[in-house]
């Protein structure tokens, strides 16, 4: 009899089942492929290190200085190697740590049979049942792909096909402009790609600060990316070793576009194999399993967190919520709060956004000033060759409360932490501008930001009143 | 020639009134009509205008400071003109903590922007004089203070504030925290953190915030300034006006009907609504005109028959009660009694009536027709004499004809003052409203 057994190795299910051994339970973590999940596996970090393999491309091809650079390019084969390397020392690692805490890791498909009651299918066909007193359900989730879509994992690829490819296409049509999409075209178009997006809204993005989207579509364009907003699919078709996307574009009628390959990167569905809900009469919010705010579903005992309950389906957010349903399994709470959680996009710069955008924040009627600062004006920025960008406050004018934080630039995934930690500790934009930074770095520039919120950023010129 | 500038006579039971602001300084120069202070009673805020033009020479009377009505606080002199010896001593004797914001112009000025207020500025700290002597008497560091004056200035109920929440900002407090309870004045010394090592956080505020407003048991609740008069005012009324009570059932067909008529036609023609309660006030104003000792004041041996008709309106709100009046309910057409309760009521709800619209009423509605109450009595609203009270709108059967038919009613409550308005002549004036309002038609024709 376990007092936990966690189905879902990602990081919301590895942080349950550390969290929870560390609280003195006795814990089994289910896992049908390898721990990490999506994100160690096939999201997050693979596309890090593409990201930064992509950097020292650009910066050395962007340099002033190296000499030479021109002839310089990415072998996607070594590019791939080096990804499976990271992602393997990785799952190394956190197989030790569970084996430090004695968690039980089974390998296989995990399924809930009843509430405290799961079984898990081995690769060999052997199953086995388990007793658990709670449950957490943490299978996250698998790519969206809309149904006249069919992906061959060649032409027509998900991220979790094009993660692992060690080709890099020549023309890619990626067909969604939410954060995938951005990410996906920031690593082809700076492995030379020629890069098409088609967005079916009305812009990239939709979820973030309109500065910030602007901010990026005008990257895209000074990159030469292809974006077609508002663009209605119609039939992606393999054609030859070519793909052909057909598509009604706003304004254009329909049109069709050619390419080597087409990234389908329309939003991610949730993982329910192995928990009918039918069976069980657990109860669902569309295609999400429906908790409360202990995490809890309707079943007594089980618990979900992650992908499969919905919300920014983000790998920290399931970090926080598994950290939230150990703690209501032990009888305490606490609470994940979406405000206070960071959003982070990694595109030809990083963006990283914590908060209410300032459209959200001033339809909430409260009185609302906005500070900013561009890294154009840092000195660190500068010395970076780095400048594109910048920082922006929101916060409550009369109690100075900070509402919101969106940073977009170098580091700018780095940078909003502290914003999340004066968020947290409830600090106001006055003592974000007051804490000392060191010079000279980029965190200045979120200082500045804070200071400009009162009129007072030293790196700036005086406004005109 | 020098003029006096003085309280001005804030309504019949007011006495006394506290200066908020003054909108002028020493040394300016005034338009007469022009607005140079605000004074503040226990019912409303209002502003005075300038009784001359000329420099305004000398404040006798800082903001911050009650003193009696017709007190002179200013003086306005001609320009080149001396003030009058007579008014260079304080008209009053000031303690110096009870003087708000007296900000010189010189030290808002030199204040530096403070909004980051807790970094120790350079130079001395901005606080107002009372704010500084206040904290020093209580061993509070000025340099914690974020204060809420011009530029940042420590005004003196920063300190009050800091001394009723009772927290040091290095008690464990989230800043979010401490400015929301000085905002809401909330004591800190009650309230559970729930935050990391029990530091206290927003919501924790909030909670505080929300439980004071929602009395339970057991708890002490202040009385605050309108609940204090509400309470002096009523027992005064109830003690020195022996009351007597009456009702009566009007049937309510007739007025509902002509409502439903006159509608559409009075939308097109004013663009808005009007409802059962605008006719009932209408017809009140109306019979008044027949009974006019329900628009009276006993005033010692004497008993005054007021000039003009101002129907009043019992305003609930969330801390208690105001009466605001229409004015000359009477002469008006219906689409000016809409407007006017609209306007007033709007602004019962935000405190911003004029003393007048509150002390103009010479006889009160109270309608209590939303809820489930049939009927009930009320206690005048001195010092006037009549108060008609209406209960919901119900259905009675009756017989007509050998059937049994619906009849929608409401009972009229009328409260009089029984020293000048006899038993005779109250039923007398209910009987005829509940005729009035049972035939609309020949009440609103004037004929």
């Amino acid at each position: 009899m376990y007092d936990v057994a966690v189905i879902g190795g990602g990081p919301g299910g590895y942080v349950a089942a550390i969290r929870g051994a560390q609280q003195g339970l006795k814990v089994l973590l289910v896992e049908k492929d390898s721990l990490g999940g999506t994100c160690l596996n096939r999201g997050c970090i693979p596309t890090k290190c593409f990201f930064y393999d992509g950097k020292v491309l650009e910066a050395a091809k962007t340099s002033q200085v190296i000499t030479g650079a021109e002839t310089l390019s990415i072998d996607p084969s070594k590019m791939v190697a080096r990804k499976r390397q990271v992602v393997k020392s990785l799952v190394d690692g956190l197989e030790k740590i569970m084996e430090s805490y004695g968690i039980e890791v089974a390998q296989g498909f995990g399924e809930l049979i009843a509430p405290g009651h799961i079984r898990v299918r081995r690769a060999n066909g052997f199953s086995k049942e388990h007793q658990a007193r709670a449950v957490i359900l943490a299978m996250g989730s698998r790519p969206a792909v809309p149904g006249f879509i069919e992906v061959d994992g060649h032409y027509i690829q998900t991220t979790d096909e094009a993660l692992d490819s060690d080709d890099i296409p020549g023309r890619v049509i990626i067909v969604g402009g939410g954060v995938i999409g951005v990410e996906m075209t920031g690593i082809y178009r700076t492995l030379g790609s020629e890069v098409t997006v088609l967005e079916v809204l009305s812009d990239i993005l939709t979820t973030e600060d309109e500065e910030i989207r602007r901010a990026m579509r005008r990257l895209f364009d000074q990159r030469g990316v292809k974006t077609h907003l508002g663009a209605e699919l119609q039939e992606i078709a393999i054609r030859g070793d070519e793909v052909e996307v057909t598509f009604r574009d706003r304004g254009n009628g329909t049109q069709g576009l050619r390419a080597d390959r087409v990234l389908v990167a329309t939003g991610r569905a949730p993982v329910l194999d192995g928990v009918d809900p039918a069976k069980l009469g657990l109860i669902t919010d569309g295609p999400f399993v429906k908790t409360n705010e202990r995490l809890e579903t309707n079943l007594p005992g089980v618990y979900a967190i992650g992908d499969l309950i919905g919300g920014m389906m983000l790998a920290h957010k399931a970090s926080a919520e598994a950290e939230a349903a150990v703690a209501s399994i032990l009888g305490a709470s606490k609470e994940v709060k979406p405000e206070r959680i960071p959003r982070c996009i990694w595109g030809f710069t990083e963006i990283g956004a914590v908060g209410l955008t300032e459209e959200e924040a001033r339809a909430t009627g409260r009185p609302v000033k906005v500070g900013k600062f561009p890294f154009m004006n840092s000195a660190a920025a500068q010395a970076l060759g780095s400048v594109a960008g910048f920082a922006k406050i929101i916060g409550d004018t009369e109690t100075g409360e900070v509402l919101g934080f969106h940073i977009m630039g170098p580091h700018a995934t780095d940078l909003i932490g502290e914003s999340v930690l004066a968020m947290s500790t409830e600090s106001v934009v006055e003592e974000l501008a007051e804490a000392v930074r060191p010079h000279p770095t980029l965190s200045e520039t979120v200082m500045e930001a804070a200071m400009d919120w009162s009129g007072l950023a030293i790196d700036s010129p005086k406004k005109p009143s | 020639m020098a003029t006096e500038v003085v309280v001005p006579m804030l309504g019949i039971t007011v006495e006394r009134g506290k200066i908020v602001e003054w909108l002028k300084k020493e040394g300016d120069p005034v338009e007469k009509g022009e607005i140079i202070f605000i004074v503040e009673t226990e019912k409303v805020t209002t502003e005075v205008e300038s009784p001359a033009s000329g420099i305004l020479a000398k404040i006798m009377v800082p903001a911050g400071v009650e003193v009696p009505v017709l007190t002179p606080v200013a003086v306005i002199t001609e320009p080149g003109e001396e003030v009058p010896a007579r008014y260079l001593a304080p008209s009053v004797e000031v303690p110096p903590a009870e003087i708000e914001a007296p900000i010189g112009a010189e030290q808002i000025a030199a204040a530096a922007s403070l909004h980051m207020a807790s970094t120790p500025p350079e130079g001395p700290i901005k606080a107002v004089p009372a704010a500084r002597k206040l904290a020093r008497d209580k061993g509070l560091n000025l340099e914690t203070f974020s204060g809420t004056g011009p530029e940042g200035v420590i005004l003196l109920r920063d300190v009050e504030t800091r001394l009723k929440v009772g927290v040091e900002p290095s008690v464990k407090v989230s800043t979010l925290a401490r400015r929301l309870a000085e905002k809401e004045a909330v004591p800190l010394e009650g309230v559970a953190g729930t935050g990391i090592r029990g530091k206290i956080m927003r919501a924790d505020v909030e909670r505080a915030v929300e439980e004071a407003a929602a009395p339970r048991l057991g708890t002490v609740i202040p009385m605050d300034t309108m609940r204090q008069v509400i309470a002096r005012r009523m027992s005064e009324s109830a003690v020195t006006a022996p009351h007597i009570y009456f009702f009566t059932d009007v049937w309510m067909e007739p007025l509902l009907n002509l409502r439903e008529d006159i509608l559409p036609d009075f939308e097109r023609k004013y663009g808005t609504r009007f409802s059962i309660n605008d006719l009932i006030i209408k017809a009140v104003a109306l019979n008044i005109l027949d009974f006019p000792l329900l628009n009276a004041t006993a005033k010692g041996q004497e008993i005054h028959i007021l000039p003009d008709v101002n129907i009043g309106l019992a305003v609930a709100l969330a801390s208690g009660l105001i009466v605001p009046a229409i004015a000359h309910t009477d002469k008006i057409g219906l689409a000016e009694i809409v407007r006017q309760r609209t306007d007033l009521v709007q602004r019962a709800r935000i405190g911003k009536l004029s003393m007048d619209e509150i002390e103009r009423g010479t006889f009160t509605v109270s309608s209590l027709a939303q809820y489930d109450i049939t009927s009930f009595t009320a206690i005048l609203n001195p010092p006037q004499s009549g108060i008609l009270t209406i209960g919901k709108t119900r259905e009675e059967l009756i017989l007509v004809d050998g059937a049994v038919k619906g009849k929608k009613v409401v009972t009229f409550g009328l409260s009089v003052d029984h020293r000048i308005i006899d038993g005779a002549v109250a039923a007398d004036f209910l009987q005829n409203l509940k005729w009035k309002l049972e035939r609309p038609a020949f009440t609103f024709l004037n004929l």
